[in-house]
C-alpha cells in the first residue's frame, strides 16, 4: 500500500482528472473481460503496461514489483489447471489452453486496475467513491492512521534491532505488536487534538485541486480503446 | 499599552492516573507579545498549551480570553479556537490530507470561508511560508522540517489572534529554525500574539519579548528575558543553564566592559562585538 501510493503521488498523471484515468483503466478492464483472450487480453495487457510505463512514467521496476504478486498468484492457479497427475506422473492436460485463456484475461484485468492504482492516490479514489461523508472520513482517517502505524512500526523495529533484539523471532514480533497498539492509539488521540484545534467538526472537508477533464484527452483515450478492440478483431 | 489578551488563573490539572501536571499556575500573555515558556521535560508545558486552547479543562482555576473565562460548551470552545490556534510539536499529529494544499485548506473551510476565499488564503499562506512548491505533495512523504512548516501553515491560514506553538524549533537544523523564526517574526509584526514552549534558553533569550519559567507545576517567574534568565537559582530549579550570550553580557558588566546602563547583548553578533571590545580593552591595558 505504501509503495503503490508513493508511486501514484510521484507519477506524472497524479494531477490528471480522475475521470480520465478511470475511463482509461475501466475501459481497458471492460475490454479484457469482453474480448477473446487471444489476442484481446494480450493487447489490453500491452496497452495497460504501455500507458503506465510510457504514459504515466511509472518506473519499470515499480510496475513489475506491483504486478508480480497478483501475476504469480494467477500463474500458480493456471499451472494447477494445466498439469495433471496421471498414471505416468505429471502430465499436461489435453486442452492446456482452457486454463491459459482465463489466466490471460486475469492478467490483463490486473494490469488495467493497476494502471488506476499506480496513478491515483488512495484518498482521491476514496473521495471519488461518493461514500457518505462519515464513511469517507473514516476511510481517510484509517488511511492516515495506517501510514502512522507503518511509520511507528518501522521506527520501533529499527529501535529493537539497534538494541540487538532478536529481530524476526516470534517473541520480538510479539513484543513489537504489543507495544504498537497503545502507541497507535496515543497517536490517534493526538491527531484528534490537532484536528480539533483546526475546528474539526466531524467531516474532513478539504479543497481538492483537481482540474476538469479535457475533451482532447478523453478523445485520445476513446481512440486508444477503440484501437485495442479493433486490433484484436483484426488479428483474429 | 500592552493589554493582556490571554490569561491563566490558578490552573490545576492532573492526568487520569494521578500525575499532577499543573498546580496553581498563573500566566498572563500580553497582546502582540512573543512569550516563551521554558521548563524541563515533563514540566507541563504541553499540558499548559492544551489548556490555553481549550482542549483540556482544568480541575481548578480558569483560562480567560480578553477577560472572559472559557465556558467549555461546544460552541464556546469553537469560538475560542477561532481566535487561539495551536501547532503541535509533532507535525504528524496534525497532517492528514492527501496533499499539502488540501491539508492547509482544512482550517479555513472549517472557519466557514467560501471555497474561493479559502483557496486564496491557502495560496497566500503557502507563499508566505515559502512552501508553495510543496502544494501538491503528500504531507506524509515530506521531510520533518517541511512537515513542520506545513503544520504551521495549517494554523496560520486560520489567521488566529493568538498562536500557540509547542516546541516550534525542536528537531530543526539551524537554517530551518531561522526560517521558521522569520515566518513567526512576520506574524508578530502583523499583530499575532505568539506563545511558544521550548527547551532552548538561547532562543528564548534572543527572540522572545517575555519568558515564563516553569517551577513545580506553576510559573515560577515571568518577565523580561534578561531578568528571568539571569536568576541562576530559578534556572537551576528548571534544569536550565543561563544563555551564553546573557552570561557573557553579565560578565562584561561585572568586569566594567559594559556600563550598568548599557543594554545587554541579545544576539550572537552583539556578544561577539562585546567580546572584541573586551579584548581590545585588555590589549590597551597590557
Ligand atoms: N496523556 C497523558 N497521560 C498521562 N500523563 C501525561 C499525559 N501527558 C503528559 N502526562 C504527564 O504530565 C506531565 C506534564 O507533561 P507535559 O507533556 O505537559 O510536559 P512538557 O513540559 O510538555 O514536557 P516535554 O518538554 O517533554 O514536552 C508529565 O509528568 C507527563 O508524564
Ligand atoms: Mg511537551
Amino acid at each position: 500500500m505504501t509503495a503503490l501510493d508513493r508511486i501514484a503521488h510521484a507519477g506524472r498523471w497524479r494531477r490528471l482528472p480522475l475521470a480520465e484515468k478511470a475511463l482509461l483503466a475501466l475501459g481497458l478492464l471492460a475490454l479484457a473481460l469482453i474480448l477473446p483472450p487471444w489476442p484481446g487480453a494480450v493487447l489490453v495487457l500491452a496497452a495497460a503496461a504501455l500507458a503506465a510505463l510510457a504514459g504515466a512514467r511509472v518506473p519499470p521496476g515499480a510496475w513489475l514489483g506491483a504486478f508480480a504478486a497478483p501475476a504469480a498468484f494467477i500463474a500458480t492457479g493456471a499451472l494447477a489447471l494445466v498439469v495433471t497427475w496421471g498414471e505416468d506422473g505429471l502430465a499436461l492436460v489435453a486442452e492446456p489452453l482452457v486454463a491459459v485463456r482465463p489466466a490471460l484475461r486475469a492478467l490483463a484485468a490486473t494490469a488495467a486496475l493497476l494502471l488506476l492504482a499506480l496513478t491515483t492516490p488512495a484518498p482521491v479514489l476514496v473521495k471519488a467513491l461518493r461514500l457518505p461523508p462519515e464513511l469517507a472520513d473514516l476511510a481517510l482517517a484509517l488511511y492516515r492512521f495506517l501510514f502512522g502505524l507503518l511509520d511507528t512500526l518501522r521506527a520501533m523495529q529499527a529501535a529493537q534491532q539497534a538494541r540487538l533484539g532478536g529481530a524476526g523471532s516470534i517473541r520480538s514480533a510479539g513484543l513489537l505488536a504489543a507495544a504498537l497498539l497503545p502507541r497507535a492509539l496515543e497517536r490517534a488521540r493526538r491527531l484528534e487534538i490537532g484536528l480539533a484545534a483546526r475546528l474539526h467538526t466531524g467531516t474532513l472537508d478539504t479543497l481538492a485541486a483537481e482540474p476538469a477533464p479535457s475533451p482532447r484527452r478523453l478523445a485520445a483515450i476513446a481512440i486508444l480503446l477503440a484501437a485495442v478492440a479493433g486490433g484484436a478483431a483484426w488479428l483474429q | 499599552m500592552a493589554a493582556v489578551i490571554l490569561e491563566a488563573r490558578g490552573l490545576a490539572y492532573a492526568y487520569p492516573g494521578g500525575v499532577a501536571a499543573l498546580s496553581g499556575l498563573d500566566l498572563a500573555v500580553k497582546r502582540g507579545q512573543r512569550l516563551a515558556i521554558l521548563g524541563p521535560t515533563g514540566a507541563g508545558k504541553t499540558t499548559l498549551l492544551l489548556h490555553l486552547n481549550g482542549t483540556l479543562k482544568p480541575s481548578a482555576g480558569s483560562v480567560l480570553l480578553d477577560g472572559d473565562a472559557c465556558a467549555y460548551s461546544r460552541s464556546a470552545v469553537r469560538a475560542w479556537r477561532r481566535r487561539v490556534g495551536l501547532v503541535l510539536q509533532e507535525p504528524d499529529d496534525q497532517l492528514f490530507a492527501a496533499t499539502v494544499f488540501e491539508d492547509v485548506s482544512f482550517g479555513p473551510l472549517n472557519l466557514g470561508l467560501a471555497p474561493a476565499e479559502a483557496r486564496a488564503r491557502v495560496e497566500r499562506t503557502l507563499a508566505d511560508l515559502h512552501i508553495a512548491a510543496l502544494a501538491e505533495r503528500p504531507p506524509h512523504l515530506l521531510s520533518f522540517g517541511q512537515k513542520k512548516r506545513v503544520a504551521l501553515a495549517g494554523a496560520v491560514a486560520m489567521e488566529p489572534d493568538v498562536l500557540l506553538l509547542d516546541e516550534p524549533t525542536a528537531g530543526l537544523d539551524h537554517h530551518g529554525a531561522r526560517h521558521l523564526l522569520a515566518v513567526l517574526d512576520r506574524l508578530a509584526a502583523a499583530g499575532t500574539t505568539l506563545v511558544f514552549t521550548t527547551h532552548d534558553v538561547d532562543l528564548a533569550y534572543g527572540w522572545a519579548d517575555e519568558v515564563a519559567l516553569f517551577d513545580g507545576g506553576r510559573v515560577g517567574s515571568q518577565g523580561k528575558p534578561e531578568t528571568v534568565l539571569a536568576d541562576a537559582r530559578s534556572l537551576a530549579r528548571a534544569h536550565l543553564r543561563m544563555p551564553l550570550v546573557l552570561a557573557l553580557g553579565l560578565a562584561a558588566r561585572a568586569a566594567g566592559v559594559l556600563g550598568a546602563d548599557d543594554s545587554l547583548p541579545h544576539s550572537h553578533d552583539d556578544a561577539l562585538a562585546l567580546f572584541e571590545r573586551g579584548v581590545s580593552k585588555l590589549n590597551r591595558v597590557v
